[in-house]
């Protein structure tokens, strides 16, 4: 792919996820990409701008800023449009899906528009799963040290080895139908209210 | 049954709010699932797709998705108002200091706001004014703020601010004054940025500001949410009812803001400076049964509106397809049962 003259501008509330879409882009060749931040003075910064194409995250709320650079306005001298291919709903369905919303300038190639949301749509969808993964480990980090808090607990109070404390926490969990990090959050908090 | 329903986060938002929240949804067997949508562009594909059931939404902008001028291909009807009036016009203390009207009165408003922006539009520097999205009241308003004073809306600059940054616009200089609904204006009078110069109650009394949209793909739960709805709109006009309404637009779910600046959308004295200026504007916010019948000449209006403001040219067959997205007869048999 050649797009090496196209400019495309990205906003985003989301810093990181501006990042590995910005990357993904340069990947595949387009020439010039600017990550624009979502704050007031937007429309000035993409009017001095130029982008040929506008990705921007539906979590934005300056996505009604770039409606007003659509054609029903005097003030644009490069109006541009929402990229809706009513042929191709799969294509606007996966799009909101990975919560993106893209802009073009009147006269860009729709196949051209594509190949770009073709890659923020893998970008989005990436990111969407690396912050679940990240935050089911942070949960089973946390997990972990209330588990090794709550045997602590046990094993002082009762005098138990640790590995006696641990069957105590299991078995308790199983009876009661529930996680054993709920048992353990549940030792620990009752520890620190009564500590 | 499980509805998906967007709003932006407004007072005007306060029936949806309230039909989750005060029992009307659960007392028509519907669980509601409220939203709170970033943008009126996001609400609108978003409803459009099937991503949600129904949203609380611009009246214009509802009939600009249905017609196709905006955005993806929507089915969408409507079946209520949720309300008339609710805008204001804020203006810099600089503009406004620059204006020195005669006094409050409209004609005297506008007419010092027409001096202000000529003067400043033959210097070459053009008042900058903001609205909230191209297909609104408050873009026809500023359009009727405009021509109130003698002034063609062309002398000024119009841009979309969103109402989340619009009182950061202005204290940054970047807009002399903007067009919003409540309660952003009393947001930037009590942050002391900005003075309210007109109201849309006085531009364009009782225009149809936002409306209930619905797919069309409901099918059985049409009508038991539209009543859901409207009740939970008559309640919220009740004024024996306005404490707990405002207590609970004002959590962190909601609007999260003071409960004392929301409840300045209901007051009948609106504060206009934060010198404490006050007037009377009785018919600022309605949310009550008096404006929830969807008239299809309330959508003739915005048509011509959008005419007006060249959002549109002439259109005898557009006009009559958007008269038939209001659907009284919705209305009516939901409250008939």
């Amino acid at each position: 792919m050649t797009e090496s003259n196209l400019t495309v501008a990205v906003i985003d509330p989301s810093r990181a996820r501006a990042a590995i879409l910005e990357e993904g882009l340069r990947a595949a060749g387009i020439g010039r990409i600017v990550v624009i931040p979502d704050t007031a003075d937007l429309l000035e910064r993409i009017t001095a701008l130029k982008p040929d194409v506008v990705v921007i995250h539906l979590e934005s709320p300056s996505r009604d800023i770039l409606e007003q650079m659509s054609g029903v306005s005097r003030q644009v001298e490069r109006p541009v449009a929402m990229f809706v291919d009513r042929s191709d709903t799969t294509m606007m369905q996966a799009a909101v899906d990975a919560g993106i919303s893209a802009y073009v300038v009147d006269g860009l190639r729709a196949e051209r528009i594509k190949s770009i949301l073709d890659i923020a749509i893998l970008r989005f969808n990436a990111f969407a799963r690396l912050q679940r993964e990240l935050s089911e480990a942070r949960g089973e980090l946390a997990d972990r040290k209330l588990i090794e808090r709550a045997k602590g607990i046990l094993m002082n109070l009762k005098g138990l080895t640790e590995d006696e404390a641990y069957k105590q926490l299991r078995r308790k969990a199983m009876n009661e139908k529930r996680k054993i990090a709920d048992i353990a959050r549940a030792i620990v908090t009752t520890a620190d209210l009564l500590g | 049954m499980r509805l998906q329903l967007g709003y932006i986060p407004l007072c005007d938002a306060a029936p949806l709010i309230a039909a989750h929240e005060f029992g009307f949804a659960r007392s028509e067997g519907l669980d509601l699932d409220l939203s709170a949508e970033p943008s009126w562009a996001t609400l609108r594909d978003r409803l459009a797709l099937g991503h949600l059931d129904g949203a609380h939404m611009l009246a214009p902008l509802a009939l600009a998705s249905r017609l196709a001028l905006s955005g993806p291909p929507s089915d969408l009807v409507v079946p209520l108002q949720l309300s008339a009036n609710g805008n204001a016009i804020t203006v810099s203390r600089g503009l406004w200091a620059a204006m020195e009207p005669e006094s409050e009165a409209l004609a005297d408003v506008a007419r010092a706001f027409a001096r202000v922006a000529t003067e400043r539009r033959d210097a070459g520097r053009p008042l900058t004014l903001g609205t909230v999205h191209p297909f609104s009241c408050h873009s026809y308003q500023l359009r009727l703020f405009a021509e109130a004073g003698g002034l063609d809306s062309t002398a000024f600059r119009t841009v979309v601010v969103p109402p989340q940054h619009s009182v950061e616009a202005l204290a940054r200089g970047l807009v002399d004054g903007y067009c919003a609904g409540a309660p952003w204006n009393d947001v930037a009078v009590a942050a002391g940025h900005g003075r309210i110069a007109a109201f849309g109650c006085d531009l364009a009394p009782d225009a149809p500001e936002k409306v209930l949209a619905l797919s069309a793909r409901l099918d059985g739960t049409t009508l038991p949410l539209i009543r859901a709805v409207a009740r939970a709109g008559q309640w919220c006009s009740d004024p024996a009812n306005r404490a707990d309404l405002i207590h609970r637009l004002a959590h962190r779910n909601y609007l999260n803001l003071d409960a004392e600046l929301i409840g300045r959308a209901f007051a009948g004295d609106a504060i206009l400076d934060s010198g404490g200026a006050t007037r009377p504007v009785p018919g600022h916010l309605d949310l009550g049964a008096s404006v929830q019948t969807p008239r299809p000449e309330a959508a003739r209006w915005l048509m011509a509106q959008m005419r007006a403001s060249r959002q549109i040219a002439r259109d005898d067959r557009l006009e009559t397809e958007a008269a038939a997205i209001y659907r009284p007869d919705l209305y009516q048999a939901a409250l008939a049962l």
